[in-house]
């Protein structure tokens, strides 16, 4: 197997030997083994930071995997009939949800920042958006910029899911007496909910991970990736480089975790569509 | 139980016609099958009297009642699918339970009949699996046991069996029979293959482009087919050249005389060829026509010849023991058994 | 849902995916200010001038050569490590592709954010020429690159049944390379082409790696001509967006053609 080999190398050297380094230094701040770096990433200010990203993450996790499952239904109900609409709508929400990053950022802006054009058409008609404390750069704010790529992604994720839904298990289920409502309670639901909550768990990893946006947005705000931005720049006080790692550290564990429910629930997914 | 009748049923897809004036009558208890090729409209008639699709045009009527307007959940029917349809996210034995567990049966009740059912199918073993865990005949079983459960008026079987092996087919075919006369069910069985449907069923519907062309018990389909398509449809035929003497009126085929019969309600007298299946064919010394034989396949209780004759080729179904053996090339003499029925006219 | 319910659902999704980028239009291409528009003067004032002014900076060309060969680089590289393997696997190993497949896995929980930290703290140190010409960062795109392409090329070579097509053309006489070369590797093109559309879509969008490393790509200098020039900033970002949507569209739809499906993004 010696083309393995390439592989291995590259991924020890340029995956492997960063992120244990991570771990190393994570667990041995200043020289010696010991848990205070770790603890401190999870307390104090960090601990909020934490927090933040777990609720931001959660929360446009949550709704964009609803609205993008609710988008997944409506379109399977025409997707047979209008083939091109429904091609269209594939390889719009493919790149949708690759639209992270700056210039989503800017186009949101555009639209409800403080100059915002809705911003200002809003106004018109007498609603005062900023009156409502609403602000890009707060938690709701930033939720419903993520929305912009967490609602393609879930609905990649849950369009073949539901197109794995087969028509004959509504029609055994009408024939045995059950209504519409009892099929999706009994049968419908449970056989989607491994690849909704899969699609949820690939979503929060997902708003975790994003950096660019809220950096537009929010720059010194308090969410992990813009944190391990501060302690990485700001190396100026001793022992802040370790709390950096610290910071990481928890990311990559937290994210592992996430990995391993996605594996778990996708595994479910194949299991009973292909029964 | 409950006697079923379509009548008048049309039906269209865009420019389409799927099913055109059907008329299908079963009596209670009884199992008809609809045979035909693909997209002849079996499945569309099984799913209108499903009431999955609502006719053009006809009635659907169970008992007396009209049910054409009435949706699938108020029909009080059980159906098995081609793909065996079964809840993937339940055990066999919720499966079956689920439409019991609707109808709000009390549990006691439930369970009685669920192992009843389950004990019919010989599932009681595999209770506990999911489907992704039973093979394709375990899973069909399933589907029959849920069907069943909720003692239907009417069984509707959409191609049971067409995603099973050849042997898993078989022995489940003997099966739905024997579960069908114990219970009584009046069924409506459709399937493209026609050994299926001539085992399993009291009357055959020979389906061909949206019309039902005959319907009959399985023999008289066999033997006496009213077209040219159901006598191609179901087995094999060889058609050959009939001579028919105009003053006594006295067929003779392959040179030697032979009963004839009319197709359908077609009178014999005017046909030139009659259609003779490979078992009603015999190599004799006696009378008859010389012939080449061209291939052997020995297919254990009979052999099959092909034999080259009055410039055609012909297939006859030898049963073991009835020759010596045959090999390429053999010179032999082909005739129409006199002992095996009349053969039927074919209407050129 | 009733048909009413639908429609409403529908075009509120709608208006909320065009809303941003009709606004950005707006704001990058209409020199009326925003507290200054009226609805007699929506006509007015457009012009293409700030993404002309945007055009000029030779910034932006150094910029957009640098990304563009991190892309193409970026591409070659996943697909040079990843072909082999997953041609090896498919083949010869088919009990290793669990742990390959969870390998490639893994750049997905070590996000840029958190990777350029590691990177940082050994690269920079055992090695501190590596990191300096922004070509660098093309291993790192690769790794995350690594989970989606692997996974195409998996689900390319299980459905031309290579292991099959493999074993037919070796006992045809025709020698491991050429039935890679002249079977294999033809019968990929839909799984390699999907792959390298959305790793440039990656390698044009990356901005957390790059930024941290001080790195100037496309994005990196979107972020800050933006603070210089509003208007260009918004202008520029608008081409990029919709350049790259249409290179994703094409990608979509030309995979479509040859009946593939198209997996995008994370995992």
């Amino acid at each position: 197997m010696a083309v393995l080999l390439p592989f291995a190398l590259f991924i020890a050297i340029f995956l492997a030997w960063p992120t244990l380094t991570v771990f190393w230094q994570a667990l041995t701040p200043k020289g010696s083994f010991s848990l205070d770096s770790l603890l401190r990433a999870v307390s104090g200010p960090y601990r909020s930071s934490f927090v933040n990203s777990v609720e931001l993450s959660g929360v446009s996790a949550i709704l964009g995997g609803i609205i993008g499952t609710l988008l997944a239904l409506v379109v399977r109900d025409f997707a047979s009939r209008r083939p091109k609409t429904l091609a269209l709508l594939n390889s719009w929400s493919s790149v949708a949800s690759q639209l992270g990053g700056v210039p989503l950022a800017f186009a949101f802006i555009a639209l409800i920042g403080n100059q915002g054009i809705l911003t200002k058409l809003l106004l018109g008609v007498g609603f005062d958006i900023k009156g409502t404390g609403f602000s890009l750069s707060g938690f709701w704010g930033l939720v419903f910029v993520y929305l912009y790529f967490q609602i393609p992604l879930m609905f990649l994720v849950m369009f073949p899911a539901i197109g794995g839904l087969r028509r004959s298990w509504e029609e055994a289920a009408q024939l045995m007496g059950a209504s519409s409502w009892t099929y999706w309670r009994r049968v419908g639901g449970p056989v989607l909910l491994p690849a909704f909550l899969g699609g949820v768990v690939l979503l929060f990893v997902n708003a975790f991970a994003a950096y660019a946006t809220a950096y537009v947005l929010d720059s010194g705000g308090q969410l992990v990736p813009l944190q391990v931005r501060f302690v990485l720049q700001g190396n100026v006080i001793s022992g802040e480089q370790d709390l950096g790692y610290a910071l990481v550290a928890w990311t990559i564990l937290l994210l592992l975790l996430c990995l391993v429910a996605v594996t778990v629930l996708q595994r479910r997914t194949v299991k009973w569509t292909q029964s | 139980m409950a006697s079923v009748h379509l009548a008048g049923i049309r039906k269209t897809f865009g420019s389409s016609v799927a099913l055109e004036s059907l008329d299908l009558e079963i009596a209670s208890g009884e199992m008809v099958c609809l045979l035909g090729p693909s997209g002849c409209g079996k499945t569309t008639a099984l799913r209108i009297l499903a009431g999955f699709e609502r006719p053009d045009a006809g009635r659907v009527v169970v008992e007396g009642t009209d049910i054409t307007e009435l949706p699938p959940q108020k029909r009080g029917f059980g159906m098995v699918f081609q793909d065996y349809s079964l809840f993937p996210n339940l055990t066999a034995r919720d499966n079956v339970e689920f439409g019991l567990s609707i109808r709000k049966v009390d549990k006691a009740k439930r369970a009685a009949s669920v192992d009843r059912l389950m004990e019919i199918t010989r599932l009681t073993e595999h209770a506990a699996k999911y489907p992704h865990q039973m093979s394709g005949g375990q899973k069909q079983r399933v589907a029959l046991a849920r069907a069943l459960a909720t003692e239907p008026r009417v069984l509707l079987l959409d191609e049971p069996l067409s995603a099973l092996d050849a042997k898993v087919r078989e022995s489940l075919r003997v099966e739905i029979r024997r579960i069908q006369q114990e219970t009584g069910v009046t069924t409506l069985f459709v399937t493209h293959d026609q050994h299926e449907a001539m085992a399993v069923a009291d009357r055959v519907g020979v389906m061909e482009e949206g019309r039902l062309v005959q319907i009959d018990p399985p023999q008289v389909i066999y033997s006496r087919p009213a077209t040219p398509f159901v006598a191609q449809f179901v087995g094999t035929v060889n058609t050959l050249a009939a001579q028919r003497d105009p003053s006594t009126g006295a067929w003779s085929v392959l040179g030697a005389p032979a009963e004839v019969v009319g197709m359908g309600q077609v009178d014999p007298a005017g046909a030139s060829s009659v259609v003779v299946r490979p078992e009603q064919l015999q190599l004799t010394g006696g009378h008859g026509s010389p012939g080449t034989i061209t291939s052997v396949s020995f297919l254990g209780a009979i052999t099959r010849v092909g034999i080259q004759v009055e410039g055609a080729e012909v297939v006859a179904d030898l049963m073991a023991g009835s020759v010596g053996t045959v090999a390429v090339g053999d010179r032999v003499t082909v005739a129409v058994r006199t002992d095996a029925g009349p053969v039927v006219a074919a209407t050129r | 849902m009733s048909k009413f319910l639908r429609g409403l659902f529908l075009a509120v999704i709608a208006l909320y995916f065009i809303g941003p980028q009709l606004a950005m239009a707006r704001f990058a291409f209409q020199s009326i200010p925003t507290p200054l528009l009226t609805w007699d003067r929506i006509f007015e004032g457009w012009s293409l001038k700030a993404l002309i002014t945007a055009f000029g900076k030779p910034e932006l060309w150094a910029v957009t050569r640098t990304s563009l060969m991190l892309a193409v680089l970026t591409t070659l590289v996943v697909l040079a490590l990843l072909v082999p393997v997953a041609v090896a696997v498919e083949i010869k190993a088919p009990k290793l592709k669990p742990w390959i497949t969870g390998v490639t896995l893994i750049p997905w929980v070590v996000p840029p954010i958190a990777l350029v930290v590691g990177v940082a703290g050994t690269f920079r140190n055992v090695w501190p020429g590596y990191l300096v010409s922004p070509l660098a960062m093309v291993p790192f795109y690769a790794l995350w690159a690594m989970p989606f392409t692997y996974r195409s090329l998996d689900a390319g070579l299980r459905a031309i049944n290579a292991r099959t097509l493999y074993e037919a053309g070796v006992s045809l006489g025709a020698s491991p390379g050429t039935v890679l070369r002249r079977v294999l590797v033809p019968n990929l093109v839909a799984a390699v082409f999907a792959s390298a559309g959305l790793t440039v879509a990656l390698v044009l969008g990356e901005f957390a790696f790059a930024s941290l490393l001080l790195k100037e790509t496309l994005p990196t200098y979107l972020a800050s001509y933006q603070l210089s020039s509003p208007k260009g900033g918004m202008a520029l970002a608008f081409v990029v967006m919709i350049l790259t949507a249409l290179a994703l569209h094409f990608v979509v739809r030309m995979l479509a053609k040859r009946g593939v499906e198209f997996t995008p993004g994370g995992m």
